[in-house]
């Protein structure tokens, strides 16, 4: 039976040869470019400062009068979920835009359930469904209001982007809020144009920026690019919530300062932007 | 309390995907492709998950006629003849002729039929959004008029000219305001995914 020293020992021997049978994919100066990002990242994650600010975006602030005003007319309001989903054959961008929504569900479900307004929400995608039950099932507990939750359905819209908003166009019902957020991609302004034709009070959150457009056209609240991923951090204050918003702000200006200086180095001449793209390649 | 086993379990991967990265190791090349394909084989489970309960929702939904039977019934009328088609005996699949009819007969001709309303859409948008004095909504309008009028079909040096002013507005201005969004989008997207998988930030009101 080895000895404590000699497992010790074939241990540094194994990491030893693991390490001797290894080679960098990239470059020195490429790799702890890709490491210092990475830790550059985490660490802004887990840090929170105090440069956050608040402010109303995309109009949802404005949620809790729509619901008190649909409780009051007696209608339902209504939550799109996008048209990437989750399970559907479609990019990484476009299903984790259908997770940033989840958020923005809960917050709308929330006020909801308060208020007792049933919620319709619009889904393409079996898999986002459920995440979506989940969702209001969360959002009447918390509410205490469980015995409203029959009230409130998801609807499956079937598949591909455009019977999403064929459906919206189709629809009778008049919603006293439509909340559209998630991955929208050529159908948005079919999608928006649907939606607000009979709801009271419209908000668009998409980080498709080829879309930014039909948001701003849609003429309610919107969201766009980077907002989709921020509001669930400026709906509310706690720290976790803040967290994501100051990381940005942080990042942004990072961006924002490579940017400039890159750019001033390349107009002064100093770099040349081939030869040092180029030039740090991997094999 | 939250249990940390998943973000322990995405702190792992994530470090061996990054190691694998970064160093070339025939062991964690493949202990990378052990985990890649478990990820792939969750999804594909998670999305026969997500249509088995579909299915056994509209099936309920018939059984104890609640909700929208008619829609019920076509949710499942249409599944079945997509599962019918490409899974019977000796069927190609997805590439069987069966099932590429009932796409390009169908949900084809459907999905264009609507994309033809784009246009009417999205002037009628346009025209609500001035009426309603958006300023966001100016902006955009006066940009797309500008770039619109400068890619009119001009002989001659002005039309060459227009051309030209049109390229360097998409190419410079806009194209600066696009990547923007997008280098804004990508930070933002890096952030979300981080925070959702090591579960920060737990909805709470």
């Amino acid at each position: 039976m080895p000895t404590p020293a000699e497992l010790v020992g074939r241990l540094v021997r194994f990491v030893g040869d693991v390490l001797g049978a290894s080679t960098l994919r990239f470059e020195i100066g490429t790799t702890l470019v890709v490491l210092g990002v990475l830790l550059v990242l985490l660490q802004l994650i887990a840090r929170p400062v105090s440069r956050w600010v608040t402010t109303d975006v995309g109009g949802l602030a404005a949620v809790n009068r729509a619901m008190a005003l649909a409780a009051e007319a007696g209608t339902d309001a209504v939550v799109s979920l996008g048209t990437a989903g989750i399970a559907r054959s479609t990019d990484a961008f476009g299903r984790l835009q259908t997770l940033s929504a989840l958020p923005l569900l809960g917050h709308v479900a929330r006020a909801a359930a308060r208020a007792g307004v049933p919620l319709r929400v619009l889904t393409n995608d079996a898999l986002a469904g459920v995440a979506a039950a989940a969702a209001l099932d969360s959002a009447h507990e918390r509410t205490a209001t469980l015995e409203r939750l029959g009230r409130s359905r998801i609807v499956m819209v079937g598949e591909g982007r455009a019977s999403a908003a064929g459906l919206v166009m189709t629809a009778r019902a008049r919603p006293a809020a439509a909340v559209a957020t998630g991955s929208l991609r050529e159908e948005a302004m079919l999608h928006l144009e649907g939606l607000r034709g009979g709801a009271g009070s419209l908000t668009a959150a998409t980080a498709e920026a080829a879309q930014a457009p039909s948001a701003i056209l849609a003429g309610g609240g919107a969201l766009i690019g980077p907002e989709l991923f921020q509001a669930a951090s400026d709906l509310r204050a706690d720290t976790n919530e803040r967290t994501m918003v100051m990381a940005a702000n942080r990042l942004i200006v990072v961006a924002v300062l490579a940017v400039a200086v890159g750019s001033a180095l390349v107009l002064a001449g100093v770099i040349v932007p081939d030869d040092l793209l180029l030039g740090i390649g991997g094999r | 309390m939250k249990r940390p086993t998943i973000p322990a379990l995405v702190i792992v991967v994530g470090v061996l995907l990054l190691a694998d990265l970064l160093v070339v190791n025939d062991s964690l090349g493949a202990l990378a492709g052990i985990a890649i394909d478990a990820a792939i084989l969750v999804a594909a489970g998670a999305a026969l998950a997500g249509v088995a309960a579909l299915a056994a929702r509209r099936t309920g939904d018939l059984w104890r006629r609640r909700g929208d039977p008619i829609g019920a019934a076509l949710v499942l009328a249409g599944m079945a003849a997509v599962l019918i088609a490409g899974l019977r005996p000796g069927a190609d699949g997805a590439s069987e002729p069966a099932v590429q009819w009932l796409v390009s007969a169908l949900l084809v001709p459907l999905g264009a039929s609507l994309f033809g309303l784009l246009f009417v859409t999205t002037l009628a948008a346009a025209r609500r959004s001035l009426e309603l004095g958006s300023r966001e909504a100016m902006v955009l309008v006066a940009a797309a008029v500008v770039v619109l009028v400068l890619l009119l079909p001009v002989s001659g040096p002005a039309g060459v000219a227009m051309a030209g002013a049109a390229e360097w507005l998409l190419d410079v201005p806009i194209g600066a305001v696009f990547r923007g969004v997008l280098i804004g989008v990508a930070i933002l997207a890096a952030v979300f995914a981080a925070r959702t998988l090591l579960g920060i930030g737990a909805a709470d009101e």
